[in-house]
């Protein structure tokens, strides 16, 4: 008897820690299911713009060369979730800026890398009181993207390339000289690197320091790999200056050794475009030979077939 | 179709094997099926999910699949080169071991190449190697030297089967009607007269003659898909006879083992004699001390020169922390064993012979995983900071279930045929009673 009645109260705890569990479970789902916010409280609404554009940056800098033009270069890209990705196929435009206004000297489609260069002539272009140009890349956003722009000035310089050969010694003579101001000036205490054409980047092979008439005379090794005739080209740099930017000179000279750009037959290789003869006929013979019997058999047995007698007929014999 | 009553007491015997289809053999059937449907699923695992579910990688491209491709096509030589010489020497007591034997061929040259295409990663190209085929690549070579060798094997297979499709359509069988009909097809007319006879024996001449340079061939080719890379434990010379060695030596492992599950199983002892098992357990020895001369002479040299990569390779077989213990099996089991056996009068039974079989033909599975893993193991080039799988390989449970599933394929192939057509040959005990009859003793004494 008292075993049964403490069963029961066991029961009833369980009974009770039960309904008690199943009550705060239903006191706590109206809360989840239809607390409401604070209506008291005010919240600035979000700017879907500012959240929602993508904000880009040009990178940009000119390069001047010696045939009397600047390449305007730009590179268009945006931080998208945390890493960095190129902008194509969008409008990149290019103009003077001058103390009274702000020419257009034409736009570019970006490429698939978010690459834009304009090519522009020195002669056309307005200098200030200082002899500087003043450029502006402009990149006018879209549905997208925000605007993005940005300014390079740089004085009008130039360098001038000269190959020299004394004896089997080659060296290039180059020249810095400042056009700033109308007339040319020449630069010293500039570093000029000297560099060979090549597939895809230039090939550095010599550096100098303009002197007090801003001439550098540089020594380049002998016997580069050039084109069919034996040319290469020649590049004069001075990368980054604070005044001039990039400046940029070449110069085609028969002092490479030639290279042909006709294709050689290679080597044999098993990714040579044909197998040797001796392969081909061994193939053949050794397939004809296999495969011409198996035809010969092939046709034993239609002749086999076509010589089936009556089943009642003398000519049947035993199985073997 | 008279028979003699040779032919009549071998058919007798058989009869009911291909008229029915008994409760063992559909549990068998069924228990290859599960195996095959297991091998299924990891197959749609593969392909769903790509070959990260097998232990390949960069490094190590081949594994089990290609250890069972090997394996495969070297027991396809049972039937190829041992029925096609024993037929060119006009060997009597090959007759009614002669069907297990390119039964065992055609079936595992089936097989074999599907191990090649699990392999593949890329299965939508695989019709580039016909399209595209370089003639200058091992792997083309192969191509076409498997294709025209099981064209070889199923007819030579199937001229053996004629006088027998013949007994079998006139025999009044209790099958099923569709299953007359295609005996009557597959008899192709033939009557036994003396001009069919002559095609017949034309045909099959012909063909056992081609097919032991076939097989030879084919082994090699298969061989020269490593030897003629400049990977360590590959680039050997040898490889081919080798290779073709070790084939027809695991082929006849496999045909005793096949011969002694079939004499139990249908009770075929008068025509599964105790003389085929010891005369084939001789040529097992003598090609077992062939494989052992070359496997000795393969490593010392490898050993002797101490060639760098070579030497690492040697260095992973013998060191019992990885393949060593393996390796020991391999030559054990693999070359020892069959020898010793066969070559002791007391030891030399059909029960000891064959499971002396058994032991060689898993030793050379193991063997042909030893060629494959290891030199895959050791890359020409040092490897940086590359994470242990892609160095080491191990096998998945996606491999091994399709390993098995190839395997029960074998069996399953091998069952379905076997009720088919008799295992035994009608038509090869006629005409020669005498020297052709049953051997009725259940022992010899080859001293």
């Amino acid at each position: 008897m008292k075993q049964a009645l403490t069963v029961t109260g066991i029961q009833k705890n369980i009974q009770l820690l039960l309904i008690s569990t199943v009550l705060f479970i239903t006191l706590l789902i109206p809360g989840r299911l239809f607390s409401q916010n604070d209506s008291t409280k005010t919240e600035e609404p979000a700017d879907e713009n500012e959240t929602t554009l993508i904000a880009p940056a040009i990178q940009f800098i000119t390069v001047q060369k010696n045939d009397n033009t600047i390449d305007l270069r730009t590179a268009l890209t945006a931080k998208f979730k945390g890493s960095v990705i190129k902008l194509p196929w969008l409008k990149v435009s290019f103009l003077q800026v001058t103390d009274t206004q702000e020419k257009e000297l034409g736009f570019v489609i970006t490429d698939k890398v978010g690459k834009a260069v304009f090519n522009v002539k020195s002669d056309s272009l307005v200098t200030d009181k200082e002899g500087k140009i003043h450029f502006k890349a402009v990149f006018s956003g879209n549905k997208q993207m925000e605007g993005a722009e940005e300014e390079v000035t740089i004085k009008r310089a130039r360098i001038e390339i000269t190959p020299v050969k004394e004896d089997s010694l080659l060296t290039v003579k180059v020249k810095l000289v400042d056009m700033g101001t109308g007339t040319e000036t020449p630069v010293p205490e500039i570093a000029l690197g000297i560099f060979v054409k090549r597939q895809f980047y230039p090939l550095k092979v010599g550096e100098g320091t303009t002197d007090a008439s801003g001439e550098a005379t540089i020594e380049i090794p002998n016997k580069l790999p050039g084109d069919a005739k034996g040319n290469i080209t020649l590049l004069a740099k001075l990368d980054e200056n604070e005044i001039y930017g990039n400046l940029e000179a070449a110069v085609v000279q028969n002092w490479g050794t030639p290279v042909s750009d006709k294709l050689h037959e290679l080597p044999r290789a098993l990714w040579s475009a044909h197998p040797p003869l001796w392969m081909m006929i061994t193939f053949i013979i050794l397939m004809t030979t296999v495969w011409g019997h198996y035809l010969v058999i092939i046709v034993q047995l239609f002749r086999l077939r076509k010589e089936e007698p009556d089943p009642g007929s003398p000519t049947v014999e035993t199985i073997s | 179709m008279q028979l003699n009553k040779y032919q009549q007491e071998v058919f007798d015997k058989q009869r009911p094997v291909i008229e029915t289809f008994d409760k063992k053999t559909w549990g068998w059937t069924i228990f290859f099926l599960l195996w095959i449907l297991l091998g299924g699923y990891a197959l749609y695992l593969q392909i769903a999910k790509g070959h990260e579910v097998t232990g390949m990688r960069d490094n190590v491209v081949w594994g089990l699949y290609i250890a069972n491709f090997i394996f495969f096509i070297g027991i396809s030589y049972a039937g190829a080169v041992i029925s096609g010489i024993l037929h060119i020497l006009q060997v009597e007591w090959r007759k009614p071991i002669i069907r297990i034997a390119e039964m065992i061929t055609v079936i595992s040259t089936v097989i074999g190449p599907v191990f090649i295409l699990l392999c593949v990663g890329r299965l939508d190209r695989l019709h580039h190697l016909f399209l595209y085929p370089r003639l200058q690549s091992p792997i083309t070579w192969d191509v076409f030297a498997i294709g025209t060798y099981f064209a070889g094997s199923v007819i030579f297979l199937y001229l053996a089967l004629i006088k027998d499709f013949a007994i079998y359509r006139d025999a009044k069988l209790n099958i099923p009607k569709w299953k007359q009909k295609l005996y009557k097809i597959l008899a192709i007319g033939y009557r036994g007269t003396h001009s069919q006879k002559r095609h017949i024996r034309i045909s099959t001449n012909l063909m056992a003659i081609m097919i032991i340079p076939l097989a030879i061939i084919v082994h090699s080719v298969l061989s020269w898909i490593f030897g003629m890379t400049l990977r360590p434990g590959w680039h050997s010379t040898i490889f081919g006879p080798y290779f073709v060695l070790a084939a027809i030596y695991s082929g006849t492992g496999v045909l005793i083992m096949a011969m002694w599950v079939y004499r139990k199983m249908y009770k075929l002892e008068s025509y599964l004699t105790d003389k085929h098992f010891v005369y084939l357990g001789y040529i097992m020895m003598v090609l077992g001390a062939g494989y052992g001369y070359f496997t000795f002479s393969e490593y010392l040299t490898d050993w002797f020169a101490s060639e760098k990569w070579n030497s690492e390779v040697i260095e992973k077989l013998f060191n019992p922390a990885k393949y060593g213990w393996w390796f020991l099996f391999a030559n054990v089991a693999g070359i020892l064993l069959p020898i010793f056996i066969v070559a002791i009068p007391k030891t030399r039974t059909p029960n000891l012979i064959t499971l002396a079989s058994f032991f060689m033909v898993l030793a050379l599975w193991v063997k042909r995983y030893l060629i494959i893993v290891p030199t895959l193991e050791s890359p020409l080039l040092p490897m940086q900071d590359t994470r242990i799988e892609y160095v080491k390989y191990s096998a998945t449970w996606v491999e091994w279930a399709l390993t098995f599933a190839g395997i029960a394929t074998f069996f399953l192939f091998y069952t379905l045929l076997s009720k088919f057509v008799t295992i035994i040959p009608i038509s090869e005990f006629a005409g020669k009673e005498k020297a052709t009859a049953p051997v009725k003793e259940k022992k010899i004494d080859p001293s």
